[in-house]
């Protein structure tokens, strides 16, 4: 099963075989979720979003065509899943949530707080920055992939890329220097800094 | 071997970063980095983030979406047979397959709208550029087609809510999404299909695109209105959540109304339980 194109098992699915979406779900849900909880820095909302993300494939299986790139696709309807839960948050309405672990146990001391750094600092970049960094850094996306996505061109991309690892740079080097700096809450994140989308779901 | 400069390095920075530079630039890249504190930086952030955790998700992660899929199974199956039960007792000939004949598809009610609406672009167009003295200013040019697209699209929407196949009135309901503002006759075409569309599909795309314009008072009551007669649990489930995402004051009773339904299936009780719950919770 595994060697089935991605491709080809959705268009089993978007055929009527909705229980392959299974091995979708198998083979997706850990990327969307490191996705996600390094976009949220929180385990419910990512796991949240996850389950969100195979419901709108479902219902939105019908609008698959052949020759899309499946994992395009699917982080296209990712993408607008995050989008409509940070224009949801509201403002007086209670988090209930559960952070992330910092990071792993066996890290030594110091390795502990560089992540811990790092984490921070990721998040106090605008939300379109965070996320090209996430989607070229970890979720192993070539750049003319994220331009499909993003609906641009590949070079506009590497800029992009460039530009926001260079801003992580000196937040991360600020915080360095002043660990005690707020960091801002990215559940509640503004969506002045949502990038822009070309809304298929 | 060439010097580099720091703006030609921001052209080959990210592909090294990626791994997909060919040796010698990796060395040209490597060369640079020696002299070139800030660059160097960059690279050792990128690496940096290798710090940051791989997660894993829960056990419960699978379970929740296998419960997701058995709910919709069994939802559809219901669905698929109140639907053949409600075509053999009309006895209606069955409707043919759709054809992406072009010709074919030149006949059907969306081309129909799309082709008047686009004549009708088009006279608007060289009708305000032909007529050169009476040429209103730019922008209201503009607004006059931004205006006509806007109904076009509604047209459209409109149009396509009303198709044959689940497929054609799902992109119906995509259709109404790409306004900011929901026309009110596209707001009651959708209420009218998260009542009664045949597919469940199309149902919660409805409730999707409804639930983007909640800050319409009328549409969160539409939605309360309707949760009473909603026939799949999987779409009142779903109706149940935007309710309860919204606080609505009138929602809690009507939950408690909900809960009181003979044979209301387990799981949208469960839920409704959880929801009332949830809605105390917010307003203590």
């Amino acid at each position: 099963m595994n060697s089935v194109p991605d491709e080809d098992v959705m268009l089993q699915v978007r055929d009527g075989e909705v229980h392959m979406l299974g091995v979708l779900f198998d083979r997706y849900q850990a990327p969307l979720f490191n996705f996600y909880s390094k976009m949220t820095q929180d385990r419910t909302v990512s796991e949240d979003l996850v389950q969100e993300v195979f419901l709108r494939i479902l219902r939105y299986r019908q609008t698959y065509r052949p020759g899309t790139t499946f994992r395009t696709w699917m982080y296209q309807i990712a993408r607008n899943t995050r989008i409509d839960q940070v224009r949801k948050v509201r403002p007086e309405s209670p988090l209930t949530s559960e952070p992330l672990a910092p990071t792993r146990a066996r890290d030594d001391a110091e390795r502990q707080q560089e992540a811990q750094l790092l984490q921070r600092a990721l998040m106090q970049l605008p939300e379109d920055k965070r996320e090209i960094l996430v989607l070229s850094r970890f979720q192993e996306l070539k750049y003319e992939e994220i331009a499909r996505l993003l609906g641009c061109e590949t070079g506009a991309v590497k800029v992009r890329v460039h530009r926001a690892l260079q801003q992580l740079r000196e937040v991360y080097l600020a915080l360095e220097n002043n660990p005690a700096a707020q960091a801002q809450d990215p559940r509640r994140a503004s969506t002045d800094s949502l990038p822009p989308t070309g809304r298929v779901q | 071997m060439n010097k580099m400069n720091c703006q030609q390095m921001e052209e080959l920075l990210p592909d090294y970063l990626q791994g997909a530079l060919p040796a010698a630039q990796v060395a040209e890249v490597e060369q640079h980095c020696e002299h070139c504190a800030g660059c160097a930086q960059d690279i050792v952030m990128w690496k940096k983030l290798a710090l940051l955790p791989q997660e894993t998700p829960s056990v419960e992660s699978r379970q929740r979406f296998d419960a997701m899929m058995h709910a919709y199974s069994t939802t559809v199956a219901e669905t698929a047979a109140s639907v053949r039960a409600a075509a053999n007792s009309a006895q209606q000939p069955t409707v043919a397959k759709p054809s992406w004949n072009f010709l074919e598809w030149l006949r059907t009610p969306f081309a129909a709208v799309a082709w008047s609406a686009a004549l009708l672009l088009i006279g608007l167009y060289a009708g305000t550029h032909i007529s050169n003295r009476t040429t209103p200013a730019p922008s209201d040019e503009l607004a006059s087609l931004h205006a006509e697209v806007t109904s076009m699209r509604q047209l459209v929407a409109l149009s396509m809510l009303q198709q044959q196949s689940a497929s054609e009135r799902l992109q119906g309901v995509s259709w109404s999404n790409r306004e900011d503002h929901l026309d009110p006759q596209v707001q009651s075409a959708l209420m009218r299909t998260l009542r009664s569309d045949g597919s469940v599909d199309v149902r919660l795309a409805a409730l999707d695109a409804l639930s983007r314009h909640a800050a319409q008072p009328l549409v969160r009551k539409n939605v309360l209105d309707a949760l009473q007669e909603q026939q799949s649990p999987l779409v009142q489930v779903a109706m149940i959540d935007q309710l309860t995402e919204w606080r609505d004051p009138g929602a809690a009773q009507r939950l408690r109304l909900l809960e009181q339904t003979p044979n209301l299936n387990p799981a949208v009780k469960q839920r409704a339980e959880w929801a009332i719950a949830k809605l105390q919770e917010s307003t203590q």
